[in-house]
């Protein structure tokens, strides 16, 4: 039996193949494992960056290599690792926790997932054609101009993101059509799971972001191809407009990586706390609110550009402002572990990770909404160390835990539990030890995306950390491998519902059927297991 | 103001201490909590759905704080903005700033230009008018808390300022091509005397003598720098009139000495890959002339 | 509980395209954006160089295919729909020949300003019209052979691209065309 089939085993997919199967969770599971593969590629990466800038002055690198592997490693963290397993956790869960038998186009989820794939190994196939794009995940105009860009890289940065966006927006579609549309009854937005509610949300990110970013993409290759000047002021263009229209999707682009990762935490935490979630309608609405606000706080990017001090506090004001709605769901959080009945498993223990490590990134973010604060932190590694603590300390963290709550879903058997400890405090000591050192080289005065720095500075000991940090990470990264490969074929056994959870997912066998349930439920509230466990008590509806 | 950094400093202190409090709350709730409430035994806590008040109330104070927070910002900004004084009753000084891929040149009132160095009077307000020869850079001098975009087809203007003598150090701060890492800038803050004397000496042309010039005229070196008074050229490269008297080459990756700068001419790749200056092929005594003379020029 | 799915009350490939129609007017606001940006540095070559006229009346061609393609929707007819693809390829046509003059009067994406965003703009917005001629003639294709299996979702779905695709020519006629004419 192949490694796959033991990962996943539902009817669907023997019948169909990997390469023609439409069912959700076949391609909720190839998406976790595409961005896994590229995790491996876009980890490799850091670890080489971290060497390069181990020690001053050095020369493992040479500066092209360093900035195309700097380039790569941001685009594939984000693009082709965070965004497919957040999506792939989306496509799984969602139709599930609604009580759907699948998405509301399986063929175009299908496609969604080939195009998403494809984008990458177009972005990849650079490495061998002349050169990675190197100009930084950003691309700022001019230097991605002819005039200024050397080799094709640039031509792959643009064709890879165009197709790997296209499946992402398509994905989109599907994921807010089949919430919208495919409830089962009684299930009114109101008692929608919060990883759904935060999926919908993502969806409508990413339908309004994407397509900002395909238009410049579409104006970078007209210039580069058909001597157009919209980003070139040597031709009349302006170099600025690139940034305006790339953080107009590059800011929504964040909340689309936490906010599924938010939802996660919000079903993990209730369910280890024997509560339900503190403050249902204040996560959705802030939810709601983060949708809307991410779309006006594009240019806290650009404080340093001299768009003007009117435009400046604007920026400055919304950005503070989305602060509130992120931050005081961990409030909620906390309110929910408030006098609950706590158990440590492994989702546990990574939500709180989770929530520790992004408490410190979204500070450090609040604080470069403080424009003058950002004067002097944007473009150093202090932004390099928020970035980190958010995306890593953060989603992948929430990622973590999720692949512990779901795995007996998905697999029908537990992940060990001691490994499982030992890849979170390998994680927890790795990225503080990785990404904590950043911002006091930020604060130093150390510029980020530089393929070295001189000796004498104070710089050394920073980075030598961070260096080590980072391979404390990959070891942890390593016990999951291994807690994996081990569980797939020896973990303990998991019934329908190992978790004693709430939501619809786990009233189905673990794996569940390829039609997912025997009977559409009805639901009555908002925790429809809880409500069948308890049917003298009745949660508010 | 001892200098422009100090608005960004105490502000910084009074958001990093508002964080550490918030920071230090919610970590030891998350410990608490876990501790406090560990019962693996999944027996039923009271099923508590939320409170409205408390959570307007949580919701409505980080607002008020960040409210707060934002309007000091707009007092930080009115002092290190456009038209700071910084507290000092004189005029600004203005120097004009070129990014070039990979280095800073400075172009003073008087006519005198540098590169990789900017000297600045102390005391006295420093008003930097930016401009970009190719792609986008960015001037920073931490020290100083001065960051400024520098970009082509805009002009962008910033002020910094130092109530004492001193030498900062300041980057590129925007990736911009190969060697971005290497096109670091030294500033050197004198008294307001001193700080005269070199400028008037800066504008004045080269008079110095040697083979080298001759070695420089004959090869390809003017198509890119120049030594008023002696080599005509262009500032495509450093203005070479008085490189004798820098303390850094090559956007700070040397340490201007005359075996540096022997290293740097015969061969620029190996100590800055990708420096857009080309490898000269001369003899070991042309390229001794050439050092001596360079160096002549203080 | 029940074995069978509940009927949805919207059709779901409707939203769907609907969805994707929001999307996509995001993408054509950053050209039309890029557009407006560059709009006064372009005006002179725009007020030399584009024929408001002969435009007008193709643009006509492009409105009342909305109109047909509607009344194509309403009743079912396939001589409705066929009119439409037909306006809408008189579109392309007459966009095609602008094209030819301005090329042949040497104005490119890549000679100034002026000719990047109007080629951008004006070709992307060609290209939509392509595809909807491509989804509007298989649907004229598919109608024929089985009348009655081809489903409501087909029909309104792809008359709601074509409408998406008018109003879009209505914005760009509108910044290009008349913002440099008139005002």
């Amino acid at each position: 039996m192949s490694t796959f089939a033991l990962v996943h085993r539902p009817a669907a997919f023997a019948t169909a193949g990997v390469l023609r199967t439409v069912d959700h969770k076949d391609i909720g599971v190839m998406y976790v494992l595409m961005g896994v593969g590229f995790l491996i590629v876009g980890g490799i990466e850091a670890l080489l960056l971290r060497v390069q800038l181990a020690t001053p002055n050095e020369r493992v690198l040479d500066p092209s290599t360093y900035d195309q592997l700097f380039t790569m490693h941001g685009l594939t963290m984000i693009f082709l690792v965070a965004v497919p397993i957040l999506v792939g956790f989306a496509n799984y869960v969602v139709p599930l926790q609604i009580g759907a038998r699948d998405v509301a186009f399986p063929r175009l989820n299908a496609l969604s997932f080939w195009l998403s794939l494809f984008g990458g190994v177009l972005l990849y196939l650079s490495f061998v054609a002349g050169g990675a794009p190197d100009a930084g995940w950003f691309a700022y105009a001019p230097l991605t101009e002819p005039s200024h860009a050397v080799g094709s890289g640039m031509d792959w940065y643009i064709f890879g993101l165009a197709v790997n966006g296209a499946g992402t927006i398509i994905g989109a579609i599907n994921l807010a059509v089949t919430i919208l549309l495919m409830r089962c009854p009684g299930m009114v937005m109101g008692r929608a799971p919060m990883f759904t509610w935060m999926v919908l949300i993502t969806s409508v990110l990413i339908l309004g972001a994407y397509p900002i970013l395909t238009s410049a993409l579409v104006m970078l290759l007209v210039d580069r191809e058909l001597g157009g000047r919209f980003f070139d002021p040597a031709g009349g263009g302006n170099a600025t407009l690139w940034q305006h229209l790339f953080w107009s999707f590059g800011h929504p682009e964040v909340y689309v990586v936490i906010l599924p990762a938010f939802g996660m935490i919000s079903e993990i935490v209730p369910v280890f706390s024997g509560k339900p979630l503190f403050g249902y309608r204040f996560v959705a609405g802030s939810g709601i609110a983060i949708g809307f606000l991410a779309f006006g706080v594009w240019a806290h990017h650009m404080f340093a550009v001299g768009l003007g001090d009117a435009e400046n506090a604007f920026f400055s004001a919304t950005s503070m402002l989305i602060a509130v709605p992120t931050g005081v769901k961990i409030f909620n959080w906390l309110a929910t572990m408030w006098r609950g009945r706590i158990r440590l498993e492994m989702p546990m223990v990574f939500a709180l990770g989770f929530i520790a490590s992004f408490v410190v990134g979204g500070l450090t973010g609040v604080s470069l909404g403080v424009v003058p604060l950002d004067l002097y932190t944007t473009d150093s590694y202090y932004v390099v160390g928020h970035l980190h603590y958010v995306l890593f300390g953060g989603t992948f963290m929430a990622v973590f835990a999720g692949l512990y709550y779901w795995f007996p879903k998905v697999t029908g058997r537990f992940l060990g539990h001691r490994l499982g400890l030992a890849h979170f405090w390998l994680t927890l000591v790795g990225l503080t030890l990785a990404f904590l050192p950043l911002h006091l080289l930020g604060i130093e005065g150390m510029p980020r995306r530089v393929w070295t720095y001189p000796a004498g500075l104070g710089w050394e000991w920073p980075n030598l950390i961070a260096t080590v940090g980072s391979f404390v990470i990959a070891a942890g990264t390593i016990a999951l491998a291994l807690n994996v490969w081990r569980s797939l074929r020896t973990g303990d056994r998991a019934g329908d519902d190992p978790w004693d959870a709430y939501t619809l997912e786990w009233s189905t066998p673990s794996p569940p059927p390829a039609y997912n349930f025997d009977a559409i439920p009805t639901v009555r509230g908002k925790r429809p297991l809880w409500d069948r466990k308890h049917p003298d008590r009745t949660d508010p509806s | 103001m001892s200098s422009s950094l100090d608005p960004i400093v105490r502000l910084s202190l009074v958001v990093g201490i508002i964080a550490a409090l918030i920071l230090a709350g919610v970590l030891i709730a998350l410990v608490v909590f876990t501790v406090r409430y560990r019962d693996p035994s999944r027996a039923q806590p009271p099923q508590i759905h939320g409170h409205r008040s408390l959570e307007i109330a949580w919701t409505a104070a980080p607002l008020a704080l960040l409210a707060v927070i934002f309007v000091l910002s707009l007092v930080t900004l009115g002092q290190i903005g456009q038209g700071a004084t910084f507290g000092s009753l004189e005029p600004p000084v203005t120097v004009s700033v070129i990014g070039h891929q990979w280095w800073f040149e400075f172009r003073y009132a008087n006519g005198a230009v540098s590169a990789n160095e900017l000297h600045i009077p102390a005391g006295v307000p420093v008003e930097l008018d930016l401009a970009s020869f190719d792609v986008i850079h960015d001037l920073w001098v931490p020290e100083l808390g001065a960051k400024s975009d520098v970009i082509p087809g805009q002009r962008n203007v910033m002020r910094l300022f130092t109530a004492r003598a001193g030498t900062f150090a300041g980057a590129c701060a925007e990736f911009c091509g190969l060697e971005h890492a290497w096109m670091r800038v030294v500033v050197i803050a004198e008294p307001r005397a001193d700080f005269d004397r070199w400028l008037a000496a800066q504008a004045a042309p080269a008079t110095a003598t040697g083979r080298g010039l001759e070695i420089l005229r004959s090869n390809a070196c003017a198509s890119c720098h120049v030594v008023q008074g002696q080599l005509a050229g262009t500032s495509i490269g450093p203005d070479l009139t008085h490189v004798g008297s820098r303390r850094t080459l090559a956007g700070g990756v040397l340490a201007n000495a005359a075996d540096a700068m022997r290293a740097w001419i015969a061969d620029p790749q190996r100590y800055k890959p990708g420096a857009l200056m080309p490898r000269v092929p001369l003899s070991d005594g042309d390229l001794d002339a050439v050092v001596a003379y360079l160096e002549s020029l203080k | 509980m029940s074995a069978t799915p509940v009927p949805l009350r919207r059709d779901p490939n409707l939203v769907g395209i609907g969805l994707f129609i929001a999307s996509e007017s995001l993408f054509f606001l950053g050209v039309v954006i890029a557009y407006g940006v560059f709009r006064e540095q372009g005006l002179a070559t725009a007020k030399a160089q584009l024929d408001l006229g002969r435009t007008a009346i193709f643009s006509a061609l492009l409105f009342a295919s909305s109109g047909t393609v509607a009344r194509a929707v309403a009743t079912r007819s396939r001589a409705w729909l066929a009119l439409t693809v037909a306006l809408g390829a008189a579109f392309l046509i007459g966009q095609s020949l602008e094209y030819v003059r301005l090329l042949g009067a040497g104005l490119r994406p890549g000679t100034e300003l002026f000719g990047t965003t109007f080629f951008t703009l004006t070709g992307l917005h060609a290209l939509h019209v392509l595809v909807g001629l491509a989804l509007l003639s298989t649907l004229l294709g598919a109608s024929t052979a089985r009348r009655s299996r081809v489903g409501a979702s087909a029909w309104e779905g792809i008359a709601m691209y074509w409408h998406f695709v008018d109003a879009v020519w209505v914005v760009v006629f509108s910044v290009v065309y008349l913002g440099t004419f008139v005002g």
